[in-house]
């Protein structure tokens, strides 16, 4: 059965439409990037699929989500909490406000739950391990770095355990260093974790997905793999094509790119088709 | 040319003990473009709020238009210093978009019509349009960097600090950001940009100052930063995908496809 | 300079960090102590409530926040004690016996219930001080969530001093992105409070978004799901405190009973 389910989805804030009949489910540890620009939805998809809407006065205008089958309302809130954790775009906002410090911000929501003692301190270690946070564990959560702060905001998920992990533009604010630290840390998890990552970017997502969704204009446009959504005809608009990708596509112009070579934005796959074009070295 | 802005020795620490910042010194020229790198907690940021005076120096000097910055309170700072914090969601307090931009040429105390004035350009820069009436916080995360940016824009400081600004814009709002640097540049004022996106700072910045254990590590011009490996492995950054590609095919850096491609298209059989 | 200092773990808004015998005894303890010490200080006479308030001040100044403390304690009463003095020695016509203090000509009746108030006063607000100077916020929520107090009543003990955080660190921020948009508060007394308006507005705004943005991750994060929470780190306890808080906890009704006694 699928984890999550959305189906028939449409929703406003006020009057502008911003999602449209959006299908899609989610597989037990399935990673998925739903990827988009600015303003097509993606936030407020992920909130949908964290539970985190409907809520107050927003409703959906059709459609609904599911868990294992069931509505999120019908959910207790500690199966709630242990089947999907959302970290949202602004770090800040993500802290609880109850703690003072960082160790005890991660073991906020596991104390939650009753946990014992010795189980919240394994899963905050294993969370402060991924996110690389060992050396801040006595610092206000508040007076952290942007990063920093961003970093707390995905171990405090990552210590619920939760059985899907929905992230809105969770690396933003990474250092490169970092962004590649969590990646490897993340391939590194048990398989049962689903990954639910959007964001408005086609590196650090994709290298982590499977199976990628692009969003346009609060509506799916494609659903398949990474290969798939590369040559979509919008995703060189929506979200730009990398330099190196520009340079393929400006020398096949000129005639100056091998035929058979596809268009890629590796470094080294462009290298390699170009290198045999090149005039023996001098 | 004179200095829009001169550091010198400037020493900063939140627990005075143990500083964050040591020994920082640069001068920042009218026209130029600035970008801070370094790790997540390098201390960019903090950098930044020293700038525009929200944080004072433990020790050493900070000259802003030619005053000792210790001299200046912060509101006299803002004269020269625009800045687009790292969450705009901390910075943004008025009821509309509208007024939020209005603020700054409010304290200025301008005259309405040029007010009115400053707010449309800002807004027609940004693309505002279409939300002058809505609450700033009620819209996606991308815009709401763009009203901390117009609110910027509409108080026309000589140095703009942009904190992470490019981040998690998609094609179109980068080209309009990376506009406004170029215009901002081509007018004679001064941007310091702290970013973590090698390719936005390949294709936008001058000059890069790089940041580690607390230092200034490098400062270089754009093009020999990214030419010296040690330079950016000092830093904690990686090449942006251009340069290394350039290397790669026994290139000098190229900055950007359309410079790859000339110096390339030459070297290619029937490309002469 | 306006310009506030940030801060490490060890911050509170009103806690000052220390290791004195004050800080070290449970939160828990303290709080029944602060309570005793609210209904002594109605249930008592002059009498009684102002050796009380001179226990705790001294208290306070040695065993506790040192200092911080006794500038707060001077900092509030004193301007009410000079206010008290005015209004009921002076100004407020009491009929009866008159006394003379530094050549000035009081009424009897007005000085006692002066006596009477700010003694009142004083005991609740040393009290009351000395626990949030000693007592870290998160040390208070820790104390009742290990001794399986409700999340939610936890949460309605604690959020006075809970909420007091974010709404500072809202002020502060709005307070900088205003300076740094050209407005003045660095200036003089009365420019500041003239822009005083323009903090409250936001203030109040955002500080409520905040709260009700905060209250979704609360139940994200699984806050209620359980009848009780599970905290690392939780303020030691003793029997011997325990016997305190029991003992503590049952003389109030008799402080009450005697209060009520006495005022026959
Ligand atoms: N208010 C504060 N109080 C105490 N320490 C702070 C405070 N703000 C930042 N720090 C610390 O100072 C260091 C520098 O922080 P800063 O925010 O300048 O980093 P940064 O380079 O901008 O990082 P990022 O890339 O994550 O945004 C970090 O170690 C951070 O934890
Ligand atoms: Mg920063």
């Amino acid at each position: 059965m699928a984890l999550i389910n959305v189906s028939g989805l449409s929703f406003a804030y006020e009057s502008t439409p911003v999602l449209q009949n959006v299908n899609l489910s989610v597989a037990p540890g399935e990673k998925l990037a739903i990827l988009g620009g600015n303003g097509s939805g993606k936030s407020t998809l992920a909130q949908w699929i964290a539970g985190w809407l409907p809520r107050g006065s927003y409703a959906a205008n059709a459609g609904e989500v599911t868990v294992e089958g069931q509505p999120w309302a019908e959910l207790d809130a500690a199966t709630r909490a242990g089947a999907v954790q959302f970290v949202g775009q602004v770090p800040m906002q993500q802290l609880s406000g109850f703690s003072f410090t960082v160790r005890d911000e991660i073991a906020f929501g596991p104390g939650n739950l009753a946990l014992p003692e010795a189980k919240i301190r394994a899963r905050v270690d294993a969370a402060v391990e991924i996110c690389n946070l060992g050396h801040l564990l006595d610092r206000d959560p508040f007076s952290l770095s942007g990063g920093e702060q961003q970093r707390l905001s995905i171990a405090a998920a990552l210590a619920m355990q939760p059985r899907a992990l929905v992230l809105d533009e969770p690396t933003g604010n990474f250092d490169p260093e970092s962004r590649e630290a969590l990646l490897a840390q993340l391939e590194k998890l048990p398989g049962a974790l689903a990954i639910v990552w959007c964001d408005v970017t086609l590196g650090a997502p994709l290298s982590v997905a499977e199976r990628v969704l692009l969003l346009d204009g609060g509506r799916i446009a494609y659903d398949g793999d990474v290969a798939g959504l590369l040559t979509h005809p919008r995703t060189a608009e929506i979200f730009g094509l990398p330099a190196v990708a520009q340079t393929a596509l400006m020398l096949r112009e000129r005639g100056l790119w091998p035929a058979e070579a596809p268009i890629s934005m590796d470094v080294g796959r462009v290298a390699s088709a170009l290198r045999p074009m090149l005039e023996s070295a001098r | 040319m004179t200095g829009l802005l001169t550091l010198d020795a400037v020493r900063f620490g939140y627990d005075p003990e143990r500083p964050v910042l040591e020994d920082i010194s640069f001068a920042v020229q009218h026209g130029e473009v600035v970008a801070v790198v370094g790790r997540n907690g390098a201390g960019k940021s903090t950098m930044l709020r020293l700038l525009n005076g929200l944080l004072r120096p433990d020790a050493g000097r900070l000259t802003i238009a030619g005053r000792d910055s210790a001299d200046l309170k912060v509101s006299e700072i803002a004269a020269h210093i625009g800045t687009v914090f790292q969450a705009p969601e901390q910075q943004i307090f008025n009821a509309t978009v509208r007024s939020e931009i209005g603020f700054g040429p409010a304290q200025q105390g301008l005259a309405p019509r040029e007010q009115a004035a400053r707010i449309d350009e800002a807004v027609a820069r940004t693309g505002l349009e279409g939300v002058l009436d809505t609450h700033p916080l009620d819209l996606d995360a991308a815009m709401r960097r763009f009203v901390a940016v117009a609110s910027v824009i509409a108080c026309r400081p000589d140095l703009m600090l942009l904190d992470e600004a490019q981040r998690g814009l998609d094609a179109t709002r980068r080209a309009t950001l990376g506009g406004i640097i170029a215009d901002w540049k081509a007018s004679g004022r001064a941007i310091v940009l702290v970013c973590h996106d090698m390719d936005f700072v390949a294709a936008h910045a001058d000059r890069v100052l790089g940041l580690a254990a607390g230092r200034l590590a490098v400062d270089a011009p754009v093009r020999d930063f990214f030419a010296d490996a040690a330079a950016t492995r000092a830093v904690s950054v990686e090449q942006p995908g251009i340069v290394a590609l350039a290397q790669a095919l026994g290139q000098p850096v190229a900055l950007s496809a359309s410079e790859l491609v000339t110096g390339l298209a030459p070297r290619l059989k029937g490309g002469a | 300079m306006a310009v506030a200092r940030p801060q490490g773990a060890d911050h509170a808004l009103l806690y000052v960090p220390g290791r004195s015998f004050l800080h070290r005894l449970n939160p828990l303890t303290k709080l029944t102590l602060v309570l005793w010490c609210a209904v002594a200080a109605f249930a008592l006479p002059p009498e009684g409530t102002i050796p009380l308030a001179l226990l705790s001040i001294l208290i306070g100044s040695f065993a506790g926040a040192g200092r911080v403390f006794a500038r707060r304690l001077a900092l509030t009463l004193l301007p009410l004690s000079v206010a008290l003095f005015v209004v009921h020695g002076m100004l407020v016509d009491h009929a009866g016996a008159r006394a003379s203090l530094l050549g000035l000509d009081l009424s009897r009746e007005g000085l006692a219930y002066m006596v009477r108030i700010l003694g009142r006063i004083a005991a609740l607000l040393s009290g009351s001080l000395l626990f949030v100077c000693t007592t870290h916020p998160s040390r208070l929520l820790k104390a009742l969530d290990a001794h399986r107090f409700s999340p939610g009543a936890a949460y309605v003990i604690a959020s006075p001093l809970l909420l007091l955080e974010p709404f500072t660190q809202r002020a502060k921020a709005i307070r900088e992105a205003q300076m740094a948009r050209g407005l003045d508060l660095e200036g003089s007394f009365m420019t500041r409070v003239k822009a005083f308006p323009a903090l409250l507005m936001p203030l109040v705004t955002l500080a409520l978004a905040d709260i009700d943005h905060r209250a979704q991750v609360l139940d994200g994060r699984g806050f209620r799901a359980m009848p009780h929470r599970t905290v690392l780190d939780a303020p030691a306890d003793s029997r011997q405190q325990r016997a305190v808080r029991w003992a503590v906890l049952v003389s109030i009704p008799v402080l009450i009973a005697g209060g009520v006694l006495w005022h026959l």
